[in-house]
C-alpha cells in the first residue's frame, strides 16, 4: 500500500479525535475525581466503548491475530478465558463502586491502602502497577510500529509509528483528562468494530465463502483447529499465559479504576453487558483474521505482521484497509492513554499524596499532569527495544500485576488480610515473577503468572494470620458492602 | 456474599473448567471448525447470558 495512503489516514484520524477531544471538555477541571474520574458521572454506554476500546487495544487485532496465526486455535480459548474472567466485574463491580462512592477513592490502589489501614499498602502496590504497566503501554507502541511498517512494506519505520502513538496518546490525556479519552475511545470502539467485522466478511467471502474457507483450514492446516496443535499451545503454555489473564479485569489499574466511574450500577451494567457484546465480535473478528493470513500468506517469519499484510492485500479495499489501520492506531492509543490516566493518578496520589505531607489535591494534579509524558516516554524506549511477540509480553505484563490479586478479593471478602500480608505478598511475588521473566525460567513448564499468583497468595494468607488486622476498618468496609447488597435484594422482593 | 452470587459463582466456574478442560480431552482430535473453534465461541455465549442474568436488578 502506498504510504500517502497510510498518511492521509493518520491525518484524517488525528483531526476527527481532537476535535472530539475539544468538544469533550466541560470546564476547566480542578479536582482529582473530575480529571481522573470524569465525576463519577459517565454513563453506562460511553462507559462501555471506552472500557472495550481500553481493554482491546492493539494487542487484540495484532497481537490475538499474530497468535492464532502461530498456534492456531488454542488462541481463541486464551482470550475466552479472558473473556469469562471478565465476569468477575459481575461480583466485584458493585463492590467497588458502592465503596468508591462512599469514601470517595480515586484510585483502586488508593481503596486498598484504606481498607488495610495503611499507606504504605498503597505505595507498594503503586510502584509495582508503573513497574509492569510501562511493558504493557510499550506492546501498544509497538503494535502501531509493527503495523504502519508492516502496511507499507517498510515505507514508514516502525519508530516513526511509535512517535506518532506516543504523541497523540499525550494529547488526547492532556486536553481533558479521563472525559477527551473516554469520547476519543468510543469514536475509535465504533469504527473498529464495523470496520473490522467488514473486512472479516470481506476476506471470508474472497476465500469462497465459510465452509470453503474452513474447508481449506481442515484440509490444510488441520492442526491449526485443534490444542496443542502444532504444539504452540501445550497444556502448561495454555495455562500460564490464562492466568494472569483470567483476573485481568481486576489486576489491572486502568481496567479497575473504571469501576468508580458509571453514574450508577445500571450504567454499570451497560458498562459490562456492552464491553462483553463488544468484547466477543471483537474475539472472534482477530481469530478469523490470524486464520485468514495462515491461507493467504503462509509463511510469515514474524506472526505479528499478519493483520498488516492482511490489511494490504488485494482481497481488502484500499480504503477499507487504511480505515481498520487507523482504528488499530486508535485502539493502540487509547489504551495507553488510559494506561498514563491511571498510572499517573496512582503515581499523584497514592505515592507523592502519601508520601509528601500536605499533597493538595490541586498539587497532587499538577504532579500527575508532568508525570504523564514522563511514563510516555518510558514506554517509547522499551517500545524500541522490540523484544518479543506482543501477545507474549502482554502476558509477562499482566503476570506481574496478577500479584496483588489475592489483596484485592481479601479486601472485599476476608476480615483478616493484613497490610503486612499485602505488602510481602506483593513486593515477594513481583520479584519473584520479574526474575522468572529476566531469567526465562519456567519451573515445571510454568509460567510468571501461576507462579506469582500461588506465591503471593500463600504470603498473604501466611503473614496475615500471624500480624494484626484493621479489624474495625473491615468490618465498616464489609458490613456496609453486604448491608447494602441486603437492601438491593430487600428492594428487589418488594417489587 | 449472597447465596445467589454463590450460586452463579459455582456455576461460572463450571463453565471455566470446562473451557480449559474438553478442548483438551475430548476435542483434541477434532480438526474440523465444530471442534474446539465452536466449543470456546459458544462459551464466550454463555458467557453473555449468565452476565445478564447476574446483573438483571442493577437499577439507577
Amino acid at each position: 500500500m502506498s504510504n500517502s495512503f497510510v498518511w492521509w489516514g493518520i491525518i484524517l484520524y488525528i483531526i476527527a479525535s481532537v476535535f472530539i477531544a475539544y468538544l469533550s471538555r466541560s470546564g476547566k477541571e480542578a479536582s482529582m475525581s473530575g480529571y481522573f474520574l470524569g465525576n463519577r458521572k459517565m454513563n453506562g454506554f460511553v462507559s462501555a466503548l471506552s472500557y472495550s476500546a481500553t481493554t482491546y487495544s492493539a494487542f487484540m487485532m495484532v497481537g490475538l491475530a499474530g497468535l492464532t496465526y502461530r498456534g492456531g486455535v488454542g488462541a481463541l480459548g486464551f482470550e475466552i478465558i479472558y473473556f469469562a474472567g471478565v465476569t468477575l466485574v459481575a461480583f466485584f463491580g458493585p463492590r467497588f463502586w458502592l465503596v468508591g462512592n462512599k469514601y470517595g477513592y480515586v484510585t483502586p490502589v488508593e481503596m486498598l491502602g484504606d481498607r488495610y489501614s495503611d499507606k504504605m499498602v498503597s505505595v507498594v502496590i503503586a510502584i509495582s502497577s508503573c513497574i509492569f504497566l510501562i511493558p504493557y503501554s510499550a506492546v501498544q507502541l509497538a503494535g502501531v510500529g509493527y503495523l504502519v511498517e508492516g502496511m507499507t512494506n517498510g515505507g514508514i519505520s516502525f519508530t516513526t509509528g511509535v512517535v506518532i502513538a506516543t504523541v497523540l496518546a499525550i494529547a488526547f490525556s492532556f486536553i481533558a483528562g479521563i472525559r477527551s479519552v473516554m469520547w476519543t475511545d468510543s469514536l475509535q470502539a465504533l469504527m473498529m468494530i464495523l470496520a473490522s467485522t467488514a473486512v472479516v466478511l470481506i476476506v471470508i467471502q474472497g476465500l469462497g465463502g465459510f465452509s470453503s474457507f474452513f474447508g481449506t483450514l481442515e484440509q490444510n492446516y488441520p492442526e491449526k483447529l485443534t490444542v496443542p496443535g502444532n504444539g504452540f499451545w501445550s497444556f502448561a503454555t495454555f495455562l500460564s499465559m490464562t492466568v494472569p489473564w483470567l483476573f485481568f479485569s481486576l489486576s489491572n489499574p486502568q481496567v479497575s479504576q473504571r469501576l468508580f466511574m458509571p453514574s450508577s450500577m445500571k450504567s454499570l451494567r451497560g458498562m459490562l453487558l456492552g464491553f462483553l457484546g463488544f468484547g466477543l465480535i471483537y474475539t472472534m473478528v482477530s481469530v478469523l483474521w490470524g486464520f485468514s493470513a495462515v491461507i493467504i500468506f503462509p509463511d510469515l517469519e514474524n506472526p505479528d505482521v499478519a493483520t498488516p499484510y492482511l490489511l494490504s492485500s488485494e482481497l481488502v479495499p484500499t480504503v477499507l484497509g487504511v480505515l481498520v489501520m487507523v482504528a488499530i492506531i486508535a485502539a493502540a492509543i487509547s489504551t495507553i492513554d488510559s494506561i498514563m490516566l491511571t498510572l499517573a493518578s496512582l503515581f499523584a496520589r497514592d505515592v507523592y499524596g502519601n508520601l509528601r505531607k500536605g499533597a493538595d489535591e490541586r498539587r497532587q494534579l499538577a504532579v500527575g499532569k508532568i508525570i504523564m509524558p514522563i511514563i510516555a516516554v518510558m514506554a517509547f524506549a522499551f517500545a524500541e527495544l522490540q523484544l518479543d511477540l506482543i501477545a507474549v509480553l502482554s502476558v509477562a505484563s499482566s503476570a506481574g500485576l496478577t500479584v496483588t490479586v489475592p489483596a484485592i478479593i481479601g479486601a472485599f471478602f476476608w476480615k483478616k488480610g493484613t497490610a503486612p500480608g499485602v505488602i510481602a505478598s506483593v513486593t515477594v511475588a513481583g520479584i519473584l515473577v520479574m526474575v522468572l521473566e529476566l531469567t526465562g525460567i519456567k519451573p515445571y513448564q510454568l509460567g510468571s503468572g501461576v507462579w506469582g499468583l500461588l506465591v503471593s497468595t500463600v504470603i498473604f494468607v501466611v503473614v496475615s494470620i500471624f500480624t494484626k488486622a484493621p479489624e474495625e476498618k473491615a468490618s465498616e468496609f464489609i458490613d456496609y458492602i453486604n448491608e447494602e447488597l441486603k437492601q438491593e435484594l430487600k428492594l428487589k422482593k418488594v417489587k | 456474599m449472597t447465596n445467589r452470587e454463590k450460586f452463579w459463582g459455582v456455576i461460572c466456574l463450571l463453565v471455566i473448567l470446562s473451557a480449559y478442560v474438553i478442548p483438551y480431552t475430548g476435542l483434541s482430535n477434532v480438526e474440523k471448525w465444530y471442534g474446539s473453534f465452536l466449543l470456546w465461541f459458544v462459551v464466550g455465549i454463555v458467557v453473555i447470558l449468565i452476565n445478564l442474568i447476574i446483573t438483571r436488578d442493577w437499577r439507577s
